[in-house]
C-alpha cells in the first residue's frame, strides 16, 4: 500500500534530520554568509524639469506592485496610462500582490525591489524592518503636482503623519480612512433615535434598543479590536495627546491613564448589561458586520470608512449608512466632541535600491495629482488624501458624504496613532478583547493584559523603537 | 577468502547515478540544505528584509522558551500530540473493525450488513482539502446561523442560543480537534481495514470457535496483527497535531480564545511575517523540527518497549 512506502520514506527523512542536526555548527557558519551582496544603485537619470521633477529616465520602466485588497489596483493603472502618456516610451508595470511581505521578500533580500510599493494588506511588510531601506518622500510631496500646485498644500491636515517615521516620511498613505462610529441613519429616524455623544446617553439607548429587541453593538472574531479603536479614539479626545503620546511611546502604565480607564468602564457597563449581542468572539467578522448591514440586529458598529465598500452586497436597501463621532466620557471633553480619528491608510513607498526610483516617484505624483485622485475617489468611493475631490453628492454614496463631513468638522483636530501596526501587536490584543466583549473578564484585567503586550514590545531589546512626540 | 569486487560498467555506474545519486541530490538541496539555513539564520536577527544580518547566539532560543505565548502554544501542541492519534486511532479501529470482522457471529468471518456503503462513506470527509473542511465547520459552528446551534435550539436545548463553540476557551479545542478527527478517521479506517483484510480468516475462526468474543478479538488478534500499521498511523496523526496549521489557521486564525487554539506553527508564522522578526521565526522551526523528531523517537522506543519488535507478523 502506498502507506507503507511513504513510511520508508519518512524514516529516511528523520535519519536526515538527525544528520543535519549533526551538521549545525558547519551548516550555520555557511547561511550566514549566504544572502549577502547588496548593491546600491538609483538608476540612470534623466534630465530634471518641471514635468519632470525627479529625472526619470527616458523609456524608462517603472515597476509598481500593489496591494490587490478591496480597493483593487485598477485606479494605478489609471495613474500609469497618464504616465506612460506624459512620458512616451516609458512603460509602467502595475502588478497586484495580495501577500506583500511574502511575495517581496526575497525581491528585498536580492537588492532588486520594485520602485513602488503599495505595503498594505494584512499581509504588509513591518515598517519598522524596512525602514532603512526607504527612500525618504519628502521630495515627492514638495514637487507640483501635473496642474502646477505644490502636492503638500492640496493634502488633507495630518495625513502625512501616519508614514513619518523618527522624522522620515518613508511613506505616503494615499487614502483617507475615517474611523467613526456608523450606523443606519434610517433606522435610528424610524425609532426617533438619536445619535448618543457620550456613553451614558449610549447606555440609556441600549436599554431603548433592547426594548426593540436590537443590541447596541456587535462584533466578530477577528475584529474584536475594532472597540479598541474606539475605546482610544475616545479616550484621547477625553485625556487629550496625554493619552495617546503613553500608548504610542509604549510607556509603563499607559493604559491604567484615567480617560482610558473610564472608557473601560463605560463599555465594561453595556457588555455587562447584554446590550452586545453575545458570540461575537465565535463569529466570523463578516458575518457580524452582516447582522448589523442586514438583518440589523444591532444599532453601531465602529470601523474604517471602507465598511461601505466592505458590505456593499450585504447591506440592506435604503441603510443609508453614516458615520457620527465616538462617544465621550463628559460633555465637555478636552478635544471638541467633533475631533476625529482619521489616518490615511495604503502606505506607498519607494524602496532605494529600485531600479528606477525616480519613476517611482514620479508614478507617485502622477497619482496625487487632481484627475487620478479625483477618479479613486469616483470609482472607490472614498476620498484620498488630496482635498475637494468629493463632490456634494458625494457620488450617490451616504457614507462618502458624511465621511466628508465628518472631516470638515473636525477642521485641525484630526490625530491618529501607529503603535498598533508599527509593533504587529493586534494579533495579541484580539484575543483580549474578545474576552472583555464575551463578558468573561473585567475592566482589570483588560487593562493589565492590554499593558502586559505593550511592556513586553518596550522591554524586547530587538525591537526598534520609535518614539512620538 | 576475499571476495572480489566486480568491475564498475557503464550500466551500473549510470543505475546508480539515476537512482542514487539523483534523489539523494534532490533531498540534500530541498531538504537538508533548507534545514541547515533555517538553523542558521535562528542564530541571527534577521529581519528577513534586510541583506545582512547579525550573529546573536542561542539568545532566540533562550527568548523562546521564556515567551508565555510561545510555551502556551507549545502546550496545545502536547494536548494535541497526545490526544489527536489516540481518539482517531481508536475510533478508526471500531469502525474498522465493525466493517470487517464485526458481523453475524454464525457462519463465514464478515463486518456488518451494509459495510462496503459504510466504508465509502466514511472516507468522503478525507477528500475534502483541509481549508475546505476548516470554513465549513466555521461555519457549522456559528453562534447564531450556524447548523450545530440551530439543530441544538431544535432539540429544545436553549441554553445554546448564541453559544460561540470556537469563542469559548473551554469548548474551543474540544471543537477544533473534533473537526481534525471527523476529517481522518475515514483514512485510518481505510489504512486499518487493508491491515485487517492481510490477516488469514482462519485466525478469528479460531478464536471464534474458541470462545472470544468481539472485543477479545480485537484486542487479542487484530490489534496485535496491525501493529505496525497502528504505529505508522501515530506517528502519521502525531506530526498532523503538531502542524495543524491549517485548521487552527481556518477555525481561529488569530489563535482562539485566551490562545486556547494556538499552535507552534501559526505563532511562526506570525512572527516572521507579520513581526518581521524571521530569526526568531526559525529558532522557533527548528524547535518544531525537534519536537517532531522527539515525539517520533518516542513512539519508536514505546513501541519497542511494548513489545513491538517481537516477530508476530504472519
Amino acid at each position: 500500500m502506498n502507506v507503507q512506502h511513504q513510511s520508508v520514506g519518512r524514516r529516511g527523512f528523520l535519519r536526515g534530520a538527525l544528520a543535519a542536526a549533526v551538521l549545525v555548527p558547519l551548516g550555520g557558519s555557511l547561511a550566514s554568509c549566504a544572502g549577502s551582496g547588496s548593491s546600491s544603485n538609483a538608476g540612470p537619470t534623466g534630465a530634471v524639469s518641471d514635468t519632470n521633477p525627479f529625472g526619470m529616465a527616458d523609456k524608462a520602466t517603472v515597476d509598481a506592485v500593489i496591494f490587490k485588497g478591496g480597493y483593487g489596483i485598477d485606479y494605478v493603472d489609471f495613474a500609469g496610462k497618464v504616465l506612460e502618456k506624459n512620458h512616451s516610451g516609458s512603460t509602467a508595470k502595475i502588478s497586484p500582490s495580495t501577500d506583500i511581505a511574502q511575495e517581496l521578500q526575497p525581491r528585498f533580500v536580492g537588492g532588486n525591489p520594485p520602485d513602488l510599493i503599495d505595503n498594505s494588506g494584512a499581509k504588509a511588510i513591518g515598517f519598522s524592518t524596512i525602514l532603512a531601506q526607504l527612500e525618504d518622500l519628502t521630495s515627492v510631496v514638495e514637487a507640483k503636482n501635473l496642474e502646477g500646485k505644490v502636492i503638500k498644500d492640496t493634502l488633507y491636515t495630518g495625513v502625512l503623519a501616519p508614514g513619518t517615521f523618527d522624522g522620515k516620511l518613508a511613506a505616503l498613505n494615499y487614502v483617507l480612512t475615517v474611523y467613526a462610529m456608523w450606523y443606519s441613519d434610517s433606522l435610528l429616524k424610524a425609532n426617533g433615535w438619536s445619535v448618543p455623544k457620550t456613553w451614558d446617553e449610549m447606555y440609556a439607548l441600549g436599554e431603548q434598543a433592547k426594548a426593540k429587541g436590537k443590541y447596541l453593538f456587535v462584533w466578530g472574531k477577528e475584529a474584536a479590536t475594532y472597540y479598541q479603536e474606539m475605546a482610544i479614539a475616545s479616550a484621547i479626545k477625553e485625556g487629550g495627546d496625554d493619552v495617546r503620546l503613553g500608548l504610542e511611546n509604549l510607556k509603563a502604565d499607559c493604559w491604567s491613564h484615567p480617560a482610558i480607564q473610564s472608557v473601560f468602564t463605560a463599555l465594561e457597563k453595556i457588555v455587562k448589561a447584554g446590550y452586545f449581542k453575545p458570540g461575537g468572539s465565535g463569529t466570523q467578522f463578516t458575518a457580524a458586520q452582516a447582522q448589523w448591514t442586514n438583518t440589523q440586529e444591532a444599532v453601531f458598529y465602529p470601523s474604517g470608512s471602507w465598511i461601505e465598500n466592505e458590505m456593499k452586497d450585504q447591506t440592506k436597501a435604503g441603510f443609508n449608512m453614516t458615520g457620527a463621532p465616538v462617544p465621550s466620557v463628559t460633555a465637555s471633553p478636552k478635544k471638541p466632541y467633533t475631533s476625529l480619528h482619521s489616518a490615511a491608510g495604503e502606505p506607498y513607498v519607494v524602496p532605494s535600491q529600485g531600479k528606477n526610483v525616480a519613476g517611482g516617484k514620479e508614478l507617485l505624483r502622477v497619482m496625487l495629482s487632481k484627475d487620478a485622485a479625483t477618479n479613486f475617489a469616483k470609482t472607490k468611493l472614498a476620498p484620498t488624501i488630496v482635498k475637494d475631490t468629493v463632490p456634494a453628492d458625494g457620488f450617490g454614496s451616504t457614507a462618502l458624504v458624511s465621511q466628508t463631513k465628518l472631516l470638515s468638522d473636525a477642521g485641525e483636530n484630526i490625530y491618529t496613532w501607529n503603535f498598533i501596526d508599527l509593533y504587529g501587536t493586534n494579533k495579541d490584543q484580539l484575543v483580549v478583547w474578545n474576552t472583555f466583549l464575551d463578558g468573561k473578564s473585567d475592566v482589570a484585567t483588560l487593562t493589565s493584559d492590554l499593558q502586559k503586550i505593550s511592556d513586553k514590545v518596550r522591554n524586547d531589546s530587538s525591537v526598534k523603537k520609535i518614539e512620538v512626540k | 577468502m576475499k571476495r572480489r569486487r566486480k568491475p564498475l560498467t557503464w550500466d551500473k555506474i549510470s543505475f546508480f547515478a539515476v537512482f542514487l545519486g539523483l534523489p539523494l541530490a534532490i533531498y540534500l538541496l530541498f531538504v537538508i540544505w533548507p534545514f541547515v539555513q533555517a538553523f542558521g539564520y535562528s542564530l541571527t536577527d534577521w529581519s528577513g528584509f534586510s541583506p545582512t544580518q547579525n550573529f546573536i547566539g542561542l539568545q532566540n532560543y533562550t527568548k523562546i522558551f521564556t515567551d508565555d505565548i510561545f510555551m502556551k502554544a507549545m502546550g496545545n501542541n502536547v494536548l494535541l500530540v497526545i490526544c489527536l492519534p489516540i481518539i482517531t486511532i481508536i475510533l478508526s479501529l471500531i469502525l474498522a473493525s465493525l466493517v470487517t470482522v464485526g458481523g453475524s457471529s454464525k457462519g463465514q468471518i464478515k463486518g456488518l450488513r451494509n459495510s462496503s456503503f459504510y466504508r465509502v462513506v466514511s472516507f468522503f470527509p478525507y477528500t475534502i482539502p483541509a481549508i475546505a473542511i476548516g470554513i465549513m465547520w466555521g461555519q457549522i459552528y456559528d453562534p447564531s446561523g450556524g447548523l450545530l446551534n440551530g439543530l441544538l435550539r431544535g432539540a429544545g436545548l436553549n441554553q445554546f442560543k448564541d453559544f460561540a463553540w470556537l469563542g469559548d476557551k473551554n469548548t474551543a479545542m474540544v471543537a477544533t480537534m473534533f473537526v481534525i478527527v471527523w476529517g481522518f478517521v475515514g483514512f485510518y479506517m481505510v489504512l486499518f481495514v487493508a491491515g485487517i483484510k492481510g490477516i488469514p480468516a482462519e485466525l478469528f475462526e479460531a478464536a471464534r470457535i474458541d470462545g472470544a468474543g468481539r472485543f477479545r478479538t480485537a484486542v487479542s488478534i487484530t490489534i496485535p496483527l496491525i501493529r505496525d500499521n497502528i504505529q505508522t498511523a501515530y506517528i502519521y496523526m502525531g506530526i498532523l497535531a503538531l502542524d495543524a496549521f491549517v485548521y487552527m489557521a481556518a477555525l481561529n486564525s488569530g489563535g482562539g480564545p485566551d490562545n486556547s487554539t494556538l499552535v507552534m506553527s501559526q505563532q511562526l508564522f506570525f512572527t516572521a511575517f507579520s513581526k518581521g522578526q524571521f530569526g526568531l521565526a526559525s529558532a522557533m522551526g527548528v524547535v518544531l523540527a525537534l519536537a517532531t523528531l522527539i515525539f517520533s523517537g518516542l513512539v519508536f522506543v514505546v513501541n519497542r518497549l511494548t513489545g513491538g519488535d517481537k516477530d508476530v507478523s504472519l
